[in-house]
Order: structure tokens, then sequence, then C-alpha cells
């Protein structure tokens, strides 16, 4: 019964169009070829790579020759080496010294940027993204020469208020801070960004509200804001956690690692594999740090998810 | 009373507090471009001197006799046009059908490209390498394009932006008998136009300052990138190869810095606009 009158409609409709069946398989159809692109690509440079390293990590392999399969081995090799753990060591103060301080910055300055009384707000708002703009390596190369212990310019103006000379990249206990400054130099104005988009969808009769209560200011960042910006908070930290324990380029240009390896993060630790040509061993580390990683994730996720 | 005084003040240590920020921000930036036009010794003696009757091109001149700054100039436009037309062709293309069509494995496909989004890049550094030297590709502008293109955040966040465009536009444009490319390229690209502005600078933003696989997959300077010809002078100030002082290689560098940094200011100065509006527009809410 509906069969027969889905065909007499059919009938009908063919005269003007194709037809719906031809129009159902171009939407059917469709998908799959806007995707292709894509796929292809995908398929080629991620999925197939991603598969032969997970293979590698199995094997002892110096880029020539046959690879000896050494089943855990350089899993087992990894987590009893101290310089993989130190490198962890190093990207973990630095997640330290960068996470906690450019959330509260980027928090304050987001609400100050979102708030009205604040003149000149889309000039700050450039000047605060100029920085994650910049290519890497060129301000990497500056910082080089701006905390030069000898002839750069933050001792010379610390020299002013009499404080004497710091070897920022030269000394082990302070290398860190001033890389970690360098990270966060270049990425708190996007996190700004980040976070004004987060406050820009509450909805303004809650603060309202909150007047009338009588709330102050500083209670209605704490009871209002915090709480209703978790997830984009969330987002931001998640991004934080795997950019700074991927963070490399910095210290291969700043620090080449050192002093006394105490810049060696996870990821230049898992270069120099690659720069030794043992393959095995940086397949190995990694997946060890994909793991390390994904875990680090969900724990922040568990903990700033809103509790409803 | 009390309150009025709070009132009025509390915007003064707010507007200091962006004053402030807004000088650590630029400061470095502004203090690398006025030294590379110092004389070279004088970026060292007085980091902080600024005296505009001594400016001069002396670093800039020298600088492009020692590097082949030229030519990764010209190597990292080719890449940028190249990678940047593929993924914003492509990438909001494959976000539509992810956001507006059902398919079999699409759950599992949308899956699997935020799982690459976890991935470090170093991860695949080894096997594409590898790849790259079994297709013959090592040193060619093929292997500076393709891998990384039409990358996974891009087709997340065209994805996201797509989703917010209402369902009743495509179906109206579906009964006036538009077809399902014509859908996308009349209906849905004019509406996404802002998101599309906003990946369009962060792709710009990646390919220019893209460091780890130039470097990797270029060994012969005449096929590197602006950023890895960078790199090396840095190379010279540490390891001091091309013979010069302290003083001259500093000059050469901040040149070479002040030039790399030019190109990405203006755009994004031209483009914030957009910009900034594609990441309040394309990010995760609330």
């Amino acid at each position: 019964m509906t069969a027969s009158s889905a065909l007499g409609s059919r009938a009908v409709r063919r005269a003007p169009q194709r037809g719906p069946r031809w129009s159902l398989l171009r939407r059917r159809g469709a998908p799959y070829l806007f995707i292709a692109p894509f796929l292809a690509i995908f398929a080629l440079f991620s999925v197939y790579p991603l598969i032969f390293t997970l293979r590698l990590s199995f094997t002892n392999w110096h880029g020539a020759g046959t690879a000896e399969w050494v089943g855990w081995g350089n899993y087992t090799y990894l987590l009893t080496n101290p310089g993989f753990w130190s490198s962890l060591g190093n990207s973990a103060v630095l997640w330290l010294l960068i996470v906690p301080v450019q959330v509260v910055i980027g928090l304050l300055a987001a609400v100050l940027l979102n708030s009205a009384r604040i003149r000149m707000r889309g000039f700050y708002r450039t000047a605060f993204i100029v920085p994650f703009v910049t290519p890497l390596v060129a301000i990497a190369q500056i910082w080089v020469v701006v905390f030069d212990q000898n002839y750069g310019p933050v001792n010379d103006v610390l020299g002013f208020f009499g404080i004497p000379d710091i070897g920022w990249l030269t000394t082990s206990e302070w290398a860190k801070p001033t890389l970690a400054l360098l990270f966060l130099w270049k990425t708190t104005g996007f996190a700004i960004i980040i976070l004004l988009s987060g406050l820009q969808s509450i909805d303004s009769s809650l603060y309202e509200a909150a007047s009338l209560d009588g709330a102050t200011r500083t209670r209605q960042l704490v009871s209002i804001t915090v709480p209703l910006v978790r997830r984009t908070l969330m987002f931001l930290v998640v991004l934080q956690t795997l950019a700074v324990f991927q963070m490399f380029a910095e210290p291969y240009v700043v620090t080449k690692g050192g002093p006394y390896s105490s810049t060696t993060t996870a990821g230049l630790f898992l270069y120099n594999h690659i720069t030794r040509a043992d393959l095995g061993t940086g397949a190995a580390n990694s997946f060890l740090l994909v793991i390390i990683v994904l875990v680090l994730s969900l724990f922040f996720v568990r903990m700033l998810r809103t509790k409803d | 009373m009390t309150t009025a005084i709070t009132r009025r003040r509390r915007p003064v240590a707010s507007q200091l507090f962006l004053i402030l920020l807004t000088l650590v921000f630029l400061s470095p930036v502004v203090w690398a471009i006025v030294s590379s036009f110092k004389p070279a010794a004088d970026i060292i003696r007085d980091p902080l001197g600024f005296d505009p009757s001594l400016f001069n091109f002396d670093n800039f001149e020298r600088m492009f006799g020692d590097v082949p700054l030229g030519s990764g100039f010209m190597n990292t436009a080719i890449v940028l046009v190249l990678k940047g037309s593929l993924t914003l062709f492509f990438a909001p293309l494959a976000g539509y059908a992810f956001a507006k069509y059902d398919f079999p494995f699409k759950n599992i496909l949308f899956g699997t490209v935020l799982v690459t989004l976890m991935l470090p890049t170093i991860v695949l550094i080894i096997p594409l390498l590898l790849e790259m030297k079994e297709f013959g590709w090592v040193n060619t502008y093929q292997a500076l394009v393709l891998p990384g293109s039409i990358d996974a955040f891009a087709i997340f966040w065209m994805r996201q932006v797509i989703a917010a465009v209402p369902d009743e536009l495509l179906d109206a444009a579906r009964v006036d008998g538009c077809g399902e490319f014509g859908i996308y390229w009349r209906v849905v690209v004019p509406v996404i136009r802002p998101g599309i502005a906003g990946l369009a600078v962060l792709t710009v933003m990646n390919i220019y300052n893209d460091f780890v696989w130039p470097v990797v997959v270029t060994t012969n300077d005449r096929m590197q990138t602006l950023q890895v010809v960078l790199s090396t002078l840095a190379q010279n100030i540490t390891g001091n190869t091309i013979g010069a002082d302290y003083a001259t290689v500093t000059g050469e560098l901040l040149a070479a810095s002040s030039i790399a940094l030019i190109p990405l200011l203006v755009i994004f100065i031209l483009l914030q606009k957009h910009f900034i509006n594609g990441i309040l527009a394309g990010s995760i809410k609330g």
C-alpha cells in the first residue's frame, strides 16, 4: 500500500527533476566526497605513521638494516632511565611555573577586558595578542639576547636598581624560570582571548542580581565568574598541559637543554633520541609521553568538570 | 561614601595592571626592532641607549650577506600559498560533512581526529621522515606542504562553527534545487565567513612559524624556510661558525628576527578583528 503510493509519487515527480532516488544518492554520496581529500592526507600522513611508530617502539632500530624485535625492552629501558624521569620532572616544574600563573593573570585580564568600565579595550586586546603572533624562533632568539648575563637589557635594568647580574640562561636555577617566562609571554595573550570568549557567554543579569544582593566585585568573581567559565578554564588548562609537556622548540633554540640538562624538557629528551638515530627508543618515548599527557588531561577534565 | 571611593579607585588599579601587561608584552618586540637599527657594538655596550642619529642598515646588510634569508622568505611564501589553500579549502568542507551529514563510521572517524589532536607532533616525526625518504621527497616542496595540511584542529574548529548554522537554511536551499556542493558554497560559506577568516589567520600564522617539521625535512639550505634559516643564525651565536664577534652576530640576529616579525605583525594588525572574532566564535563556550 505505502510502497505503491511511494512508487506512484516518484513516477509523477520524475519528469521535472532527475528523481528523488538520484537526489538521495547525491545526498548520501556527498559527505564522502567532502571528506575524501582530508581522509587521504589523514591516512597517509597521520594514521600510517602512527601505526608505524607503534610497531617501531617494540624494536631496536637505528634507521638502517633490519629492525630487531625487543618486545617491551625500550619501554623498560626508559622507565628505569633517570634521564627520562628528570625530563618529566623538568616539564612538571615548568608546568607549575606556567599554568597557575597564566590562569590567574589570564582570568584577571579577561575580566577587565570584559568590563565596560575599562577604556581602550580594543587596544589592549590587540597588544596582548601580538606575542602570540610572533614567530617563536625569532622570539626565542630575542630572548637569548635580552636575557644575556653580560650584555642583555634585563640585567641592565636590574643593575639600575642595584641588583647584581643574574645568569638567566647560564645557571640551572634560573634557566627554567626564564624559559617559563618565554612561554608565558608568548601564550598568555591567547589564553586571555580564550577566557574572554567564555566570559562573554555569561548572562549579565546574574551580576546585576548579585550587585543588588550586595555582593562585592571580588565576591562576584569567585562565586559567579569562576564557576561559569569552568569549561573554558578546563579547555585552557588541558591545551596548555599538552603544550608544556610537548615543549620543544623553546629549549631547543634558547638553552639546548642546558645548563646541566636543567631545561631538557620531555619533548626535547624525545627529540634527542631522534638525533642519535635511536629510533626505537624514540618511538617508545613518544607513546609514554602520549599516555602521560592523556592521563593528565583526563585528570584536569575530571577535576574541573561541573558537578551537574 | 566608602563604596563611592573604592568604585572610583578600582579602575585606576585595573588600568595600571593592563598598562603594565601591555609593556611586558610589547617591550621585547619593540626593543628588538629598534636595536636592529643600532650599530652592532652599541647593542651590547648600551642595550637601552636610544640615539636615532646613529641608526643605519649595517646589521641588515651583513645578515643578508651571511645567511640565505631571501630564499628562506621565498620558500616560506611558496609553502604558505600551497599549504594554506589546501587547508582553507578542504578543512571547512570536511567540517561541513562532519557537522551536517550522517554517514557510517562518522563518529569513529571524528573520534580518531580528536585523538590525533592530543598527539605530540614529534611522535610522528620519525615515521614521517622515513616515509619522505621512501617517496624521495626529502628537500622538496611536497614534503613541506602535504604533511600537516588540512589538520585535525582545523577540521575540529570548522565542525564547531558549521554546527551552529541552522539546518532550515540548508533544507530551504535543497528545496530550491541546490546541489550538495552548491549548498556548501552558496549557503554555508557566506554564513561562516568570520570563522573561516579566523582559521585563515591562524593557519597563516602556524605555517609561517612552523619550525620542527621544516628543520627535519630540509637538509639543503636552498630549501630551508625562513624559521630554519633564522635558527641557524642562533647556532652562529653559540658556535660562532661565521667567525664574527659576539656584537656582530647579535646585530645580525636582531635584524633577521625583526624582518621575520614584521610581515606577520602587519597581516595580524590588518586582520586582527577577524582573528579575535574568529576565536571568540569558534571556541568552547561557558
